[in-house]
Order: C-alpha cells, then sequence, then structure tokens
C-alpha cells in the first residue's frame, strides 16, 4: 500500500536531499542556484544576504571534505503556501570529529521553482551542558 | 547604540516571552497560536491552537526550565519572521538536555502570532 505523504513534505525531502548532495559532493559553487534572488542565510549567527552573498559564503567555507548525515527532518506547511523544514543532523569536516548541526530552510514558489528564501544554521554546540 | 533590526526586536520579544509562559504557566501558551498554527514536537504533528495547547499541558512533568543559547531570526517575503532557537531545558529532577526550536511568526490584525512551531530535543543529533 503506497504511503501518502504530503506534497510539502515530498518537497521538502527532494531539497534537503539536493542541498546537502551538492553540499557534500561538488565545489558548492552551484548552491547558490537553490536560494532565490533575496534569499537570507544566517550561519552561525553571522548575517547573509542576498543569493551571490550567500553563494561567495558557502563556496568559501574553509575545508576540503565534508559529509553531513541526517538523523531528523520536519515539514510544515505555512498560511502562506511556503514550506518549512527543520533539520538534524551530525556533520564531518577533513579529519575532525563529528559534530551536531541544526538548520532551517523556508522555500517558497518562485517563477514556477521552489527556492529558498530563509536558511539558518548553527552548530550543536551550543547544547552541550556546561 | 546599534538598533536592532525590528524583525529581530520582535523575535527575541517572542522568544523571551514564549518560554517565560511555557516555564511558569503553559496552558496560557494558547494566546500565541491560531487555528491554523502547526506544531511538530518531536515529529509528532498537531493542526490547531486546541491541539497544540493541549499537547503543551499533557507534557509529563511538573516543572520545567529553559535556558537559550543561541537565537537567530529572520525577516521572510511574506512579512513573516522567523526565529531558530538553541537551548538546554530541564524537566524536574531530569538530566539537563539541549533542544532545538524554529516557529515562524505572522501579523494578524495587529497582533504577532505564531503560525508554525517546530520542537525537537537535540538527542537526535548523536547517532
Amino acid at each position: 500500500m503506497a504511503c501518502n505523504k504530503e506534497v510539502w513534505q515530498d518537497l521538502g525531502e527532494g531539497f534537503v536531499q539536493e542541498y546537502y548532495s551538492r553540499f557534500d559532493n561538488t565545489n558548492r559553487m552551484e548552491l547558490g542556484n537553490l536560494y532565490s534572488p533575496e534569499a537570507c542565510l544566517t550561519w552561525e549567527g553571522s548575517p547573509y544576504q542576498g543569493r551571490e552573498a550567500i553563494a561567495s559564503k558557502l563556496a568559501s567555507l574553509p575545508f576540503k571534505t565534508i559529509k553531513h548525515i541526517i538523523t531528523e527532518q520536519d515539514f510544515q506547511p505555512t498560511i502562506d503556501g511556503c514550506i518549512l523544514i527543520m533539520v538534524f543532523g551530525q556533520l564531518k569536516v577533513d579529519d575532525d570529529p563529528p559534530m551536531a548541526f541544526h538548520q532551517v530552510f523556508m522555500l517558497k514558489s518562485q517563477n514556477c521553482a521552489w527556492a529558498c528564501t530563509n536558511d539558518v544554521f548553527r552548530l550543536g554546540i551550543h547544547n552541550i551542558p556546561v | 547604540m546599534v538598533d536592532q533590526p525590528l524583525w529581530e526586536q520582535i523575535g527575541s520579544s517572542f522568544v523571551q516571552h514564549y518560554y517565560a509562559v511555557f516555564d511558569s504557566e503553559r496552558e496560557n501558551l494558547g494566546a500565541i497560536y491560531i487555528d491554523s498554527s502547526c506544531l511538530t514536537w518531536e515529529g509528532q504533528q498537531y493542526q490547531g491552537k486546541t491541539a497544540i495547547v493541549d499537547k503543551l499541558k499533557s507534557l509529563p512533568f511538573s516543572k520545567i526550565a529553559h535556558n537559550i543559547t543561541a537565537q537567530d531570526h529572520q525577516p521572510t517575503p511574506d512579512c513573516c519572521i522567523l526565529s531558530m532557537v538553541v537551548g538546554q531545558l530541564r524537566a524536574d529532577d531530569d538530566p539537563i538536555m539541549g533542544f532545538h526550536q524554529s516557529f515562524l511568526l505572522k501579523n494578524i490584525n495587529d497582533a504577532w502570532v505564531c503560525t508554525n512551531d517546530m520542537f525537537r530535543l537535540a538527542i537526535h543529533n548523536f547517532g
């Protein structure tokens, strides 16, 4: 019996898969194409405005290899017809120990394609009890 | 003195209010949600103000304290505010746990309400 996933869940899962695949397996120059022209990124508390600034930030991250493992992802539709996504997982950069991360995306349909308008990324280190 | 952007002021006020109410009298959280709000709590979906408040009221602890370690706020193209919170919480005498929560706020009839809320404990990060 087929499991009927909601449309937003399908779209969200597709986006998440594509995003981390491009992130991990390319030079990240093409990540910019997933964002809308006026998208906002907050990367570890620093804001980046617009597709070009975001693409530039992501392409310039200082590691040779990275791998993301997604442990959980949640999807919700919004009143304005967008899709809100929350991702939890771990990432491994070069030979560093794995670290937890948490990322939120908002997707909006623009010109018949879904683009990311909002992206917030934080490492999970903030959660470790002192 | 640097002025915070409006969305940061609204987002951080909301976050402060949300956790203050949650930690003291979470049955009163209903005022921040509307009938079309969605909550995803540890992967389970709850739709609408009543279902959301029922879920929060039914959480099985007597006392809880949240400590926010980081929060980020962004404006969205539809004039909403996206807020992401990272922190720790302690329920009753249980060990401290990390948590992550995201909110989408919308201005309806001159009041900022929460239309989308997603909560997860940080345990999922350690596979």
